[in-house]
């Protein structure tokens, strides 16, 4: 087991660092930072200056060689544009963009699990196909389309709730509903097709002819088993949650690495872009390996393949 | 729960924002919300207009406009200009009883200090305004020389640029450091900063301005760049004072009861930068530029894409030196511009990439620029647009040494400041571009008169004879269509509580200072 | 199959019943997919306006069924007066475009390398997989946005971002799926027979995993057009004057309290296409290549 974990850490590294190395290379193909940061008025010995004090004038091979020694040692340099460290700007945006996921994930779960149950357990009648076609309308929709309309309504036409920005739970609500609204349809096809598996096993049979309430069946039986196929893609749904809420973050000014990466893109901030991308790449790294493992639990075949 | 744990992770950053009802704030605490904030609190690195937002309730210069928009000795109690016309000496004392937040006193040698760091190109990105400079004597304590080694009027255009920083303090916590806890003169004092989030600050006990300083204990700048969250952090009273209204909700907040709003011009200056200096383009043609100028029904689009909050000006604004009322802008003359394109030997108009800012550093300036290109293309100058966002708008209409030029119309932007004072501008805009000397950054002219009158302006330093030159350049460039065609000047709306606040606004550049502003019981 | 004739009377509701399920011709989501191809089509001759025609005059008319709305612009205009049905014409062209070459380009790259990586094994399937990983652990949007940074957004370069967004996702399939025909006897035989590795590819595993391709391919459109729409509405998919739809909710963000149709119909569009082509995506599958439903 332990021999699995290493060897998923050792590509998972080896993934982070390919990945870096991308980054590097495309971001620095996308511009020129310093005309950003001086006035337009500068002369070129300033220009060239600031260049040199960058370290953006040396070939790229000593620029990539000198950001991965500092990085390895935490250190991804000084954000071009806030004066501090970039690492530091990114770590401090980092629980408002977890914060968000879990909350996403959250009302995915919560609207996926009763509509899968529901639809299996009532199959092929209306709720069923309600239930789908709503699943699938979720599908269908751009997460920052169902963002706005969400501000409209609740927040401008109704006043309920707060339209952007960062601060209670309440603030919390629109935006993870927007972020959580795109996985509802294959979590509850997920779910449904768990149920259906299971709910027409013999042991259920069996369950039914003892007489136990059906309540009891559904969901203490049946729902368990349909939870642990659900459980294993948390991991792959969480890593999309980080990787959607760039849009979400935009929409709702919600404080979160995905903004500030976004920012970070267009003002061409290097260390930035740089340490921001690789934090979700660690992160989605590590909910893969998650799922993996909860998969090598379940099916020792998959340990020892490859 | 999962998400419990979350909440928890994230609740000291909760408890620090506080946006919710403004109920118990505390009557010695006022709340704003800015639209933009400051990327450092350390003037003497600070480059980007924006910076200053913040950097002016901490910081001072020796010099300041008055709320009239005269300019005023600040921390300079005096200061005359002596030694030769062609290498002036500037004499200045400092104001007795100036003390930093730390409660030590500013002498000369803090100038000094700012004069190093502000002209050391390895520290600070506006060494070139230090370029005339060649030596700082100190005299006493609370006097000091700056030997020029040419006139230079720009300097005192810029409060004689230089900002109050301590240098003990200074040297002591290092450039990081200070940024993390910077101390200055000005009436406000530092408590915490959250980027993104907010700027906390406390009114200065020693604060040397007796008659003008804050009556508020505590200010707290919340920072919103969403339009819509500080309108409504505003309406729900989670602040009581915000900037920058969005151009259309402004007619809302006129109906708003206990609310009053100020409108003034925000100090940047709009125009369309044309690549005259191509010998291949239409362009190279005073008539087809003045064509393009009569073309764009300018009061129209700031009127229904700006809801109003633009204001035309014609090179030079209003209160600037060598302004001119006489000198009104281009007038809407599409009839006009089709004849001097016929006349100028293109009857069937001619083809042109017009380059328009996506990033909207203005309100709504993509869909101003959109609307200006839709009038070109109706007199016949067919407009391919080609939108950039701000890091590949820079790269365009910047000049330099290599690579790509702009090579047709591109429309940009470069603030006469507050007060305004068009030398920097110009110096940009319409000199003929000449990397090593700074000259010509976006311009994309090259007319030898009109690079002497610049050159000559930025050497007078007595301000009746450059006002001359300056009219003399407004009237040429108007005349030649060369260094860009203007367009119009943002206006920003600030919005606050008259029940609540007593704000006096100073002008512009220096309204986010809060210098006098009181809580109303 | 089963197609029911049309006939008029109760069998309608019960056609219309069958056209919301997956059983049956999903006639609905057919005809919306027909509509915005020929939209595509049509372009510029069959849309009332000029999809850029400025009229600040009409700046913010709502639509018809509004107090103030017109005919001439039957959804009602934007911020600089432009007709937002033939805006949302002009964006259905731009979806098609884009997924069409999109999609063709990502599962061309991704068949070829899936191909390879299964076929051929050993390192060049380890580095393929491992571009593959690589690629996986970047966020896509991340991604996508440094990408369209450094080659200077535009139509062109939304294709070729979301065709290297996307390729990754073939290629693991596709492999899975050569790994499996390689067991098969007549490749077997190909092999010891010295059959050449191209023809192999083209005779033998080209033609068994078009049905795949081709499932894939229709699943994508939904998404393709949805990632279009976020790239277009950060502001570095497609520029202006072409339409976009995501570029025109990014347009509308900023007036969202003045006029709620700017928001709604381009939003609209982006929905019901999706919804269509996951549905007759989803169709395909299930007549195709049922064993892709884990997907």
């Amino acid at each position: 087991m332990t021999r699995f974990i290493l060897r998923r850490l050792g590509e998972g590294a080896i993934s982070i660092l390919g990945a870096s190395l991308i980054v590097f290379v495309i971001s620095r193909l996308s511009g020129d930072p310093v005309v950003l940061m001086l006035p337009p008025d500068a002369p070129a010995s300033s220009v060239q200056a600031l260049r040199q004090t960058l370290g953006l004038d040396q070939p790229f091979v000593i620029q990539y060689g000198m950001f991965l020694t500092r990085a390895l040692h935490g250190d991804f340099g000084q954000s071009y544009r806030w004066q501090m460290p970039a690492l530091r700007l990114i770590l401090e945006r980092l629980p408002a963009t977890v914060q968000l996921a879990v909350a996403g994930l959250c009302f995915s779960l919560c609207v996926a699990v009763p509509v899968g149950v529901f639809s299996a357990v009532n199959h092929g009648g209306w709720i069923d196909r309600m239930g789908r076609i709503f699943a699938m309308l979720g599908q269908a929709m751009p997460a920052f389309w169902v963002g706005l309309l969400l501000i409209l309504t609740f927040a401008i036409q109704l006043e309920w709730l707060p339209a952007f920005g960062y601060g209670g739970i309440n603030h919390l609500v629109l935006p993870a509903i927007a972020l959580g609204w795109y996985p509802v349809a294959a979590m509850t096809r997920i779910v449904r097709s768990a149920m259906l598996d299971v709910l027409n096993t013999d042991h259920i049979r069996l369950a039914r002819a003892l007489g136990i309430p059906e309540r009891l069946i559904i969901w203490k039986y049946a729902f368990r088993n349909a939870a642990v196929p659900l459980l294993t893609m948390l991991g792959v749904y969480f890593a999309a949650m980080l990787g959607g809420s760039f849009v979400v973050e935009v929409i709702f000014a919600w404080p979160g690495v995905g903004r500030t990466v976004v920012e970070a893109v267009f003002s061409r901030d290097f260390p930035v872009v740089q340490a921001g991308v690789l934090s979700a790449s660690v992160m989605f790294v590590l909910a893969n390996l998650l799922v993996d493992l909860s998969y090598g639990f379940v099916d020792p075949r998959i340990r020892d393949e490859r | 729960m999962l998400s419990r744990r979350a909440f928890a992770a994230g609740l000291p950053t909760l408890a620090a924002l506080g946006i919710g009802p403004a109920l118990a704030q505390g009557s010695d605490t006022l709340t704003v919300a800015l639209g933009a904030e400051s990327t450092t609190l350390d003037p003497t690195v600070a480059a980007a207009g924006v910076d200053y937002y913040m950097i002016n309730d901490l910081f001072e210069q020796m010099l300041r406009p008055d709320p009239g928009g005269q300019r005023i000795n600040w921390l300079a109690e005096s200061w005359t200009v002596g030694g030769a016309p062609d290498k002036p000496i500037i004499d200045i004392t400092l104001r007795e009883g100036v003390l930093f937040h730390d409660n030590t006193p500013l002498t000369s040698a803090d100038f000094e200090f700012a004069y190093q760091l502000m002209g050391d190109p390895k520290h600070a990105r506006n060494v070139h305004q230090q370029a005339d400079v060649e030596a700082f004597e100190i005299v006493d304590p609370r006097r000091f020389r700056l030997h020029f080694k040419q006139p230079d009027a720009l300097y005192l255009a810029l409060n004689f640029t230089l900002w109050a920083v301590p240098k003990k303090y200074y040297e002591q916590v290092g450039r990081e450091g200070f940024n993390k806890a910077p101390i200055g003169t000005g009436p406000w004092k530092f408590v915490s900063r959250s980027v993104h989030e907010e700027l906390r600050l406390e009114a200065f006990e020693g604060y040397w301005n007796k008659a003008h300083r804050p009556r508020v204990k505590n200010l707290v700048i919340k920072v919103i760049p969403e339009d819509l969250t500080r309108v409504a952090a505003f309406k729900t009273g989670a602040v009581d004072w915000i900037d920058a209204v969005p151009p259309s909700m402004l007619s809302d907040f006129a109906k708003l009861p206990g609310v009053s709003t100020r409108t003034v011009a925000s100090g940047n200056n709009l125009f369309l930068n044309l690549a005259a200096d191509l010998p291949n383009s239409p362009l190279k043609d005073v008539r087809v530029r003045r064509a393009v100028a009569l073309a764009v029904d300018m009061d129209a689009i700031i009127k229904k894409v700006l809801f109003g909050q633009g204001e035309r000006y014609s090179e030079l604004v209003s209160g600037e030196p060598g302004y001119d009322p006489t000198l009104t802008p281009y007038p809407y003359d599409p009839k006009q511009a089709r004849e001097l394109l016929r006349d100028a030997g293109y009857p069937n108009g001619f083809d042109v990439i017009c380059y328009n800012l996506t990033t909207p550093r203005e309100p709504s300036m993509k869909e101003m620029g959109e609307a200006e290109f839709a009038y070109l293309s109706q007199v016949g100058i067919r407009c391919r647009t080609q939108q950039l966002e701000y890091g590949a708008w820079i790269t365009t209409g910047l000049r330099n040494p290599t690579g790509p030029r702009m090579d047709g119309i591109i429309s940009w932007m470069s603030g006469h400041g507050v007060p305004p004072d068009p030398g920097s501008a110009w110096a940009g805009q319409i000199h003929t571009y000449m990397p090593n000397a700074g000259w010509g950054g976006y311009s994309f002219s090259a007319d030898p008169e009109l690079d002497a009158l610049v050159e000559q302006q930025r050497r007078i330093l007595d301000p009746e004879q450059r006002a001359a030159v300056l009219n003399k350049i407004a009237h040429l460039k108007h005349e030649r269509v060369l260094g860009g065609i203007t367009t119009y000047r943002p206006l920003v709306t600030f919005a606050w509580r008259t029940d609540k606040v007593d704000w006096t606004p100073w002008p512009a550049g220096y309204w986010r200072t809060f210098q006098e502003v009181a809580l109303k019981a | 199959m089963s197609v029911s004739i049309a006939t008029p009377g109760p069998r309608l509701l019960g056609r219309l019943r069958l056209a919301l399920g997956l059983r049956g011709v999903p006639w609905i989501a057919l005809l919306v997919l027909l509509l915005v191809l020929i939209c595509a089509a049509g372009g510029e001759a069959i849309a009332p306006n000029d999809p850029n025609d400025l009229d600040l005059g009409a700046a913010f008319r709502p639509p018809v069924f509004e107090l103030g709305g017109s005919f001439a612009t039957p959804l009602g205009t934007d911020n600089l007066g432009r007709d937002l049905l033939s805006r949302i014409m002009g964006g259905a062209r731009v979806s098609v475009i884009v997924a069409f070459y999109a999609i063709i380009l990502s599962g061309s790259i991704g068949a070829l390398a899936g191909m390879a990586s299964g076929y051929f094994g050993g390192m060049i399937d380890t580095l393929i997989m491992r571009l593959v990983e690589i690629q996986q652990s970047v966020p896509s949007v991340a991604l996508a946005l440094i990408l369209a940074a450094a080659l200077s957004p535009g139509l062109t370069t939304v294709i070729v971002v979301i065709a290297l967004t996307y390729w990754a996702w073939y290629a693991r399939i596709i492999r899975g799926e050569v790994l499996s025909l390689k067991t098969r006897d007549y490749v077997a035989y190909a092999r010891v027979a010295g059959v050449g590795t191209a023809t192999i590819f083209l005779r033998h595993l080209l033609p068994n995993i078009l049905n795949t391709l081709l499932v894939l391919a229709t699943l994508q459109v939904g998404q393709v057009i949805l990632f279009e729409a976020s790239l277009s509405f950060l502001g570095l998919g497609v520029q202006q004057p072409d339409v976009s739809w995501g570029l025109m909710l990014s347009d509308a963000r900023q007036y969202i309290t003045h006029a709620w149709w700017p928001i709604t119909m381009p939003g609209l569009a982006i929905m019901l296409t999706c919804l269509s082509a996951n549905i007759v995506g989803d169709w395909l599958r299930d007549r195709l290549d049922p064993h892709l439903r884990q997907l």
